[in-house]
């Protein structure tokens, strides 16, 4: 049996593909070899081919130790590829990209209002943040939001997006043919020229609204990490 | 077994709510249902002319609702359809001396005695309007390819969802000629932003003035392709399956591109 409890000189994690085995640098050379080597045989087959990473722990420096470790069980066993502990990141930036990835996100709230379904003449929608609707919005209808627009579908009549005064907020849609836009305080009225052929959306640039090609100018393409909003 | 009331509404006036009233209402009296048709339009009483009834009329829906009569009295029968019958709406009146309980309990009285009943309801969304669908189980949204009236039977149709009732749609005076030249929506367009299910598609046809202008029933008249879609659309309501789609075509140009063919104009 393997004790993880106490610290041995030597312990062995399965990891992937293979193993990960961690020396504690305080033993003497030769008996970290023993060590492994009295591991490895106890796996027997199962450490054919099997890619081994090794590393010290919580402790610094020993490369030396760890490459002479490496070329010793590289000659003696028929293993993998053995390799040192790739280099750690810096602590913030790891924590907060698995926080996005994991932990958070599943316990995101979000003011979001989301629908489903045809926005039809005479109903208004009204959402704190922002607003998002698979369908098609119909002539007559109105969308407030407090936030972002956005309409998998085709966007006709009134839309309010930014609601009361934020202005970064944008309208999208997949046929944007609205017959009234205002984003924050700014306000523009719809194109004659009915749905154009891509998605389009809507934001403010130098106090006018400006339509432009979703494909081509997405507002969101240059943010470098998925945001929670 | 309780008949079923269906309304027959559009939100704008003057797209042939009354034509399609009165000519299901008859297709469906002529497949064998008791039939009543009822003119909600309260003061400005259009169906009994439509229907050529106009001098018989005695007593109307607002004596029954009010219980200054009983169905039965205010019910006429048609000339010709023997049982399809028609409860006129008063001329004197407005809109407001109904209101919606007492039309709910006549609504309630009437499917006992029909099969089917028929609601004209007014143009509009107003009181009316509320009265008209108030008792009712099914629904017609009637259209005609313009978009005023889409957008006046998308509003309507967000009403009757919201009271729970789901309307089929009638594309009315299709003019397959114009929707060719592109001067017209066609009904796929006015489907693709209404998107609820088809009730039937009705061509424009001049035979609609006439037969309302002289009240004879559109749908005994064999060669009046509205009248013909409204016995189609009747049979459909009648819960006949598999009755045709027919997509009214433009059938003189048909002719020219035939002759183009055979050489016999230009």
């Amino acid at each position: 049996m393997i004790n993880f409890e106490t610290a041995a000189p030597v312990k062995l994690k399965g990891f992937g593909k293979g193993f990960w085995i961690t020396l504690d640098p305080s033993h003497s050379e030769e008996v970290l070899i023993s060590e492994i080597e009295k591991l490895l045989k106890k796996l027997k087959h199962l450490a054919v081919n099997a890619d081994v990473v090794l590393d010290v722990g919580d402790a610094k420096g020993h490369e030396d130790l760890v490459q002479r470790i490496k070329l010793y069980l590289t000659k003696h066993f028929e293993l993998g590829i053995v390799s040192t502990s790739p280099i750690k990141r810096s602590v913030p930036t790891e924590r907060i990209r698995q926080r996005d990835l994991s932990k958070e996100w599943n316990q995101h709230r979000s003011d979001v209002l989301m629908l489903r379904g045809r926005v039809r003449s005479g109903q208004k929608i009204n959402a704190k943040k922002h607003l998002v609707i698979t369908g098609d919005v119909n002539p007559g209808a109105e969308l407030i939001a407090g936030g972002d627009v956005i309409v998998l579908g085709k966007l006709s009549g009134k839309v309010h997006a930014g609601f009361p005064d934020k202005e970064d907020a944008i309208v999208f849609a997949l046929g944007f043919n609205p017959s009234h836009v205002k984003i924050g305080s700014i306000s523009a009225s719809g194109s004659e020229d009915g749905v154009g052929s891509s998605p389009e959306f809507a934001s403010v640039e130098k106090n006018k609204i400006i339509v432009r090609d979703y494909m081509k100018a997405s507002p969101f393409r240059r943010m470098p990490w998925p945001e929670a909003i | 077994m309780e008949g079923k009331i269906i309304v027959v509404t559009s939100g704008k006036g003057g797209v042939g709510k009354t034509t399609a009233t009165s000519s299901i209402g008859a297709a469906l009296a002529l497949e064998g249902n008791r039939v009543a048709i009822v003119d909600m339009d309260i003061g400005l009483r259009n169906l009994d002319v439509v229907m050529g009834l106009e001098n018989r009329i005695v007593f109307n829906i607002v004596d029954v609702v009010l219980g200054r009569c009983k169905i039965e009295q205010a019910a006429i029968r048609d000339r010709r359809i023997d049982n399809l019958f028609l409860i006129p709406a008063s001329q004197s009146d407005n809109k407001d001396v109904l209101t919606t309980a007492g039309v709910e309990r006549v609504a309630k009285e009437l499917v006992k005695q029909f099969d089917y009943v028929i609601m004209d309801s007014p143009a509009g969304i107003e009181r009316g309007f509320e009265n008209s669908i108030v008792g009712a189980s099914e629904a017609l949204v009637v259209c005609t390819p313009d978009v005023s009236a889409v957008r006046d039977a998308d509003r309507v149709i967000g009403i009757l969802y919201s009271r729970s009732l789901t309307p089929k749609l009638i594309v009315n005076r299709i003019e397959p000629a114009r929707v060719k030249r592109g001067e017209m929506l066609s009904h796929e367009d006015v489907m693709e932003v209404l998107s609820i299910e088809l009730a039937g598609l009705v061509p424009m046809d001049d035979k609609v003035l006439i037969s309302s202008n002289t009240g004879t029933p559109l749908v005994l008249q064999n060669d009046s392709k509205a009248g013909q879609a409204f016995k189609r659309i009747a049979r459909r309501l009648n819960g006949e399956e598999d009755v045709p789609f027919e997509v009214p075509t433009d059938r003189s140009s048909m002719w020219r591109k035939l002759s183009k063919t055979f050489g016999l104009t230009q």
